[in-house]
C-alpha cells in the first residue's frame, strides 16, 4: 500500500483490486462492482483538488466508494424490491403453525468447530449471492457497512418494518443456505473418511 | 408462547437491535425448548461473524477475485479520459513527470462549482514569457492549451497582493473590462484563480506587445532621422480614432478610464487598436453595473501619488488638471487623456514631460502634480513647430484646462480629427495648385523683367547712343537725338508696360537727360518725346549711381520710386520697376551716361492677377516688406497702402517672408496654407515676393 498519495493514472494498479473486492462483497456482482469502482475513481478525479493529502488516499477513495455502493444499491432496489420482498424462505421452513418442518432440522446442526474460517466464508459468500437482492443488500449494508436501521431506511427509502422483514428473511435464507451447504460438505467429508 | 417462526424473527432482530424485556424473555424461553431454533440462532451468529470478519478492509485477496485485466484496462482508459478532460490535473501529472511546471490553471470560483445550473469551466494556460510590468501587476503571454491560442494573462504582483485596495482594483478592472464589449476594448476571456497560489488573474485577448507608445516613438525617431513619413502619422491618427471610439463606448456605459496614455493602447500588425488596462476605471452612473462595482476605491491624486511615490513618473504625465488636483473626475478627464495621447502622437512627448529630459532635473510626482494643476496646458507646437495648426487646435481644445472648454464627447473629438484627416487630401491638392499659381506668377513676372533687361541693354547699344556722344554740332545732336526718339518711341509702342525710356548723361553726382520718351500718364496710347527745354537734370539718384557702377551691358534692375530712389526708401509712393544699363564712351572708354527704362509693374501684375485663383489671398511685395499688390478671392485686386510692413498687417506671412530672404520658395508643408516665391532682380539684393495663402 503506497503511503504517498499517487496520481490518478496509478490508481487502478494501486487501489483497483482492493476497491473492487470491497465492492464485490457488498454488491455480489462483478459488473456492478467494477461500475462503482469506476465511478469512484472518476469522482476522485473530479474532486481531486479536495483531497487534502492528510489522510490515506486509499481511505479517501474508499469513502467515495462506500457512498457509490449505497447509491448503487438504492438504484438497484428501486424497481426490484417489490418482487424480491415476496420471496420468503420461511414459507419453506415453517409449517402452518409456525414451527420448523421436520426436514428443516437437517441444517440445525452447528458447523464443525474445526471448519476453517475461509471455508465458512466461501460458503457464506456463495449463499449471499443466492439471496434475493433486496434482502442481501439490506443485510450487507447492515452487517458489512454497519449502517444502522435508520440510515438504511433513509438511503433505500424503505420503512422500518420493511427493513426488519428483509433482514430477517435474509438471515433465515442465509442460515438455510449455509446450513444446507455445510451439511453437503460434512456428508462429503464423512464419505471420504 | 412463541412458535419457531416468531422466535427466529425475534432473534434476527436481537442481533441488530435491543428487544423489549418481554420479547427477550420469550426468546430465551423458546431457545431453551427448540433445538431447531437454537441451531438457527447459533448458525446465524456464526454467519454474521464470518461476514464481519471477512468484510473488513484488508489487503489480502481473502479468497475474493480482483479486477480482471480487461476490467483494469477499461478502468485505466476511463481514468485517462477523465484526466484529459481535467487539464489542470493533466498538468499536475506532467509536473510530476518532470515537465515544465510553468502552468497556471483557471479553476472556477467555489460558488461556481456546485451551483445547480452552471457550467464548470477550466482552462490551462502555459506561461510563455512576460510581456509587461505595471504598478499593479504583471502581464504574461500565455498559451491556452485547450483552444490552442495565445492569450495575455494579467496577474497581481507581490506588492499589489499585499494591498486589499489593489485586490479590489484588480477585480474591478476585470469586471469592468468584462462588461465592455467593443472591438477597441480588450476582450476578457476568463477571470480565475491560480490553483497553486489562490491568487487572482485573468486571461484576455493577446494583441501583441506593441503599444501606441512604441509606434509614436518609432514615428518621431524616423522624423529626427529626416525620414518623417506622413503615412505613419496617418496610421497613428487612425489608431487614435479607434481609442476615441472605445472611450466613447465606455462613456456610453458610464465608465471612465482615467488612465489614458499611449502605453495603455495595444496595437497589432493589422491595424487593430485595443484600449487596455482599465485598472483605474470608474463607473459613474447608477446602473446595475454601478451598483455591482460601486466598491469605489477611487484613487485621488494624493492616493495615486502615494501609490507611485518614489517610482518613475508614468501616468501623471498624461493627467488632467482636475485629476492632479484630486478633484472628482468626470468624463471630461478622459477627453483630456485623449488630447494628451494626441499630444504625444504629434510631438513625441507626454504633455507634462520635460522638453529636454536629459538635462531636466528628476521630478517628484508631487511636483509634477502641482505643475499640472497650476500651469497652462502645453502647446504641441512648442515641442514641434511643424505640427499643423488646425490639428494643434483640436489637441488644445481637448486638453483645455477648463473642462467645459473641451470637446463634449470623445466622438466629437474623433470627428474633428477625422475631418482633419479627410480634409488633408483636399488641402494637399489645393496647396499644390496654389503652388503652381505662385510659380506661374513669378515666372510670368520674371519673363517681363528679363524682357525689360534685354530691351534696355539693346537700347544702350544703339549706334545713335555713341553718335550722340561724339556729335560736335547742334545739328548732329538733333539728328541723332531724333533717331533715338524714333527708336525709343517704337519700343514704347511695342511694350505697353513701359512708361519711359531715358538716356541721361552722368557727370560726377549730376545727371542730365539727353533723350526722354515717355507714355502719357493718363492717355497711355500717347507717346511723347520730351522737348530739350523740358529735359531734367540734377543730382543723381541712388539708382543711377548703382547703374553707373555696372560694367558695360550689365543691367541693374530695381524696384524704385519717385525720383528713381530704391524702393526701400519709398514711402507711400508707387513702386515702379526700373532697369538701367551704363553707357560708356567707346572712344574714351569712360562712363558717359545711363539708359533707363521705367516699367509699369502695376500693369504687369494686374494682368496676371486678374483671373481666378485657388489661393484666397495673394500679396506681391518688394522684399523690403512693402506691399505692391494684394488680391483676394472676395474683392479681386485690392489697393494696399504702401509703406506698411506686411508682418504688421499680415503676421501669418512672417515666417514665409523671413525664409524668402534667402530662398526662392517657401513651402508650408505642415499647414499647407501659405506658399511663397521670390523673384530675384538682376544685380540687386532686393526682389519681389509673391505670397499666396489659402484657408
Amino acid at each position: 500500500m503506497p503511503t504517498e498519495p499517487s496520481t490518478p493514472d496509478l490508481w487502478v494498479e494501486q487501489y483497483g483490486d482492493f476497491l473492487f473486492r470491497y465492492a464485490l462483497k457488498r454488491l455480489r456482482d462483478e459488473n456492478a462492482a467494477e461500475e462503482v469502482v469506476q465511478e469512484s475513481f472518476l469522482n476522485g478525479i473530479k474532486y481531486y483538488s479536495q483531497y487534502s493529502g492528510k489522510g490515506s488516499q486509499q481511505a479517501w477513495l474508499l469513502g467515495i466508494l462506500k457512498r457509490k455502493i449505497i447509491d448503487f444499491i438504492r438504484k438497484r432496489n428501486k424497481h426490484k424490491h417489490d418482487q424480491s420482498d415476496e420471496h420468503d424462505p420461511s414459507n419453506q421452513l415453517f409449517d402452518q403453525h409456525g414451527n420448523y418442518h421436520n426436514d428443516a432440522s437437517s441444517w440445525s446442526s452447528s458447523p464443525d468447530r474445526n471448519l476453517q474460517s475461509s471455508e465458512l466464508w466461501a460458503i457464506v459468500r456463495g449463499c449471499l449471492t443466492h439471496l434475493p437482492q433486496s434482502q442481501a443488500d439490506v443485510f450487507t449494508l447492515s452487517v458489512m457497512e454497519e449502517l444502522d436501521s435508520d440510515q438504511i431506511c433513509k438511503e433505500l427509502a424503505i420503512t422500518q418494518s420493511n427493513y426488519w422483514m428483509r433482514m430477517h428473511r435474509a438471515r433465515l435464507g442465509l442460515a438455510n443456505c449455509v446450513g444446507s451447504q455445510w451439511n453437503i460438505k460434512e456428508e462429503a467429508s464423512t464419505h471420504a473418511e | 408462547m412463541l412458535n419457531d417462526k416468531k422466535a427466529t424473527e425475534l432473534f434476527s432482530k436481537s442481533i441488530d437491535s435491543e428487544l423489549t424485556e418481554t420479547e427477550s424473555n420469550q426468546l430465551d424461553a423458546h431457545l431453551s425448548n427448540s433445538e431447531a431454533t437454537k441451531a438457527f440462532a447459533e448458525l446465524a451468529q456464526t454467519i454474521d461473524k464470518s461476514i464481519v470478519e471477512n468484510s473488513g478492509i484488508s489487503e489480502s485477496s481473502d479468497g475474493g477475485t480482483g479486477l480482471s485485466e480487461d476490467a483494469k484496462n477499461r478502468l485505466s482508459d476511463s481514468i485517462q479520459k477523465a484526466i484529459e478532460k481535467k487539464p489542470e490535473l493533466a498538468a499536475t501529472l506532467l509536473d510530476s513527470n518532470g515537465s515544465p511546471s510553468d502552468q497556471r490553471f483557471v479553476l472556477p470560483n467555489q460558488q461556481e462549482i456546485h451551483t445547480g445550473d452552471s457550467r464548470e469551466a477550466s482552462s490551462p494556460y502555459t506561461i510563455v514569457r512576460k510581456l509587461g510590468e505595471g504598478g499593479l501587476g504583471n502581464v504574461w503571454l500565455a498559451r491556452d492549451e485547450k483552444l490552442n491560442r495565445n492569450v495575455a494573462i494579467k496577474e497581481m504582483n507581490s506588492h499589489a497582493l499585499q494591498s486589499p485596495k489593489a485586490w479590489q482594483r484588480f477585480e474591478r478592472e476585470a469586471e469592468i473590462t468584462g462588461q465592455l464589449e467593443h472591438p477597441n476594448v480588450v476582450s476578457l476571456y476568463q477571470y480565475g484563480t491560480d490553483r497553486n497560489t489562490g491568487e487572482p488573474f485573468y486571461a484576455m485577448r493577446f494583441v501583441g506587445k506593441r503599444t501606441l507608445a512604441d509606434a509614436i516613438t518609432e514615428y518621431h525617431d524616423r522624423c529626427l532621422a529626416g525620414k518623417c513619413d506622413p503615412l505613419i502619422l496617418h496610421r497613428l491618427l487612425t489608431a487614435f480614432l479607434g481609442v476615441c471610439q472605445a472611450i466613447a463606448y465606455a462613456h456610453s456605459r458610464g465608465v471612465i478610464h482615467r488612465d489614458l496614455k499611449p502605453e495603455n493602447v495595444g496595437l497589432d500588425n493589422f491595424g487593430q487598436v485595443i484600449v487596455l488596462d482599465w485598472g483605474l476605471a470608474k463607473v459613474v452612473d447608477d446602473s446595475d453595473l454601478c451598483s455591482q462595482l460601486s466598491g469605489d476605491v477611487e484613487l485621488s491624486g494624493e492616493a495615486l501619488a502615494e501609490t507611485l511615490a518614489g517610482e518613475i513618473i508614468g501616468t501623471p504625465l498624461f493627467m488632467s488638471p482636475e485629476q492632479a488636483a484630486g478633484e472628482s473626475v468626470s468624463l471630461q478627464a478622459d477627453i483630456y487623456g485623449l488630447g494628451a495621447i494626441l499630444f504625444a502622437i504629434l510631438t513625441g512627448y507626454a504633455p507634462h514631460e520635460p522638453k529636454n529630459p536629459q538635462t531636466a532635473k528628476p521630478l517628484k510626482i508631487k511636483d509634477v502634480l502641482t505643475s499640472i494643476q497650476n500651469s497652462e496646458s502645453p502647446r504641441p507646437r512648442d515641442f514641434r513647430s511643424d505640427i499643423p495648426i488646425d490639428l494643434e487646435a483640436i489637441c488644445m481644445k481637448a486638453m483645455a484646462r477648463k473642462k467645459y472648454a473641451r470637446h463634449e464627447t470623445a466622438s466629437e473629438l474623433a470627428n474633428d480629427v477625422e475631418r482633419w484627416m479627410v480634409d488633408l487630401g483636399q488641402r494637399q491638392s489645393e496647396y499644390e495648385t496654389m503652388r503652381m499659381e505662385g510659380r506661374e506668377l513669378r515666372t510670368n513676372t520674371q519673363a517681363s523683367v528679363r524682357d525689360l533687361e534685354t530691351n534696355v541693354r539693346f537700347m544702350s547699344n544703339l549706334p545713335p547712343i555713341q553718335e550722340l556722344i561724339r556729335a560736335e554740332s547742334v545739328e548732329d545732336s538733333i539728328a541723332w537725338r531724333d533717331r533715338l526718339i524714333t527708336i525709343f518711341s517704337g519700343l514704347l509702342r511695342a511694350k505697353s508696360d513701359y512708361r519711359s525710356i531715358v538716356y541721361s548723361r552722368l557727370d560726377q553726382d549730376e545727371f542730365t537727360e539727353l533723350v526722354r520718351v515717355e507714355r502719357h500718364s493718363t492717355v497711355h496710347s500717347n507717346i511723347r518725346s520730351i522737348p530739350r527745354s523740358r529735359l531734367r537734370s540734377g543730382a543723381s539718384s541712388d539708382f543711377m549711381h548703382r547703374v553707373g557702377k555696372n560694367d558695360p551691358d550689365e543691367v541693374y534692375t530695381s524696384l524704385a520710386c519717385g525720383a528713381l530712389n530704391d524702393a526701400g526708401d519709398c514711402e507711400k509712393k508707387n513702386v515702379t520697376l526700373f532697369a538701367g544699363v551704363p553707357v560708356f564712351d567707346s572712344q574714351k572708354e569712360d562712363l558717359y551716361g545711363v539708359v533707363i527704362i521705367e516699367c509699369d509693374l502695376d500693369h504687369i501684375l494686374k494682368e496676371q492677377l486678374n483671373r481666378r485663383f485657388v489661393a484666397t489671398d495673394i500679396l506681391v511685395a518688394c522684399d523690403t516688406y512693402q506691399t505692391i499688390h494684394h488680391t483676394n478671392a472676395h474683392h479681386g485686386i485690392v489697393a494696399e497702402s504702401v509703406g506698411q510692413l506686411i508682418q504688421t498687417t499680415r503676421p501669418e506671412f512672417s515666417e514665409a517672408i523671413e525664409q524668402l530672404q534667402e530662398k526662392m520658395e517657401y513651402l508650408d508643408k505642415t499647414n499647407q496654407q501659405i506658399y511663397g516665391a521670390r523673384l530675384w532682380l538682376n544685380a540687386n539684393p532686393h526682389g519681389i515676393m509673391f505670397l499666396l495663402s489659402h484657408k
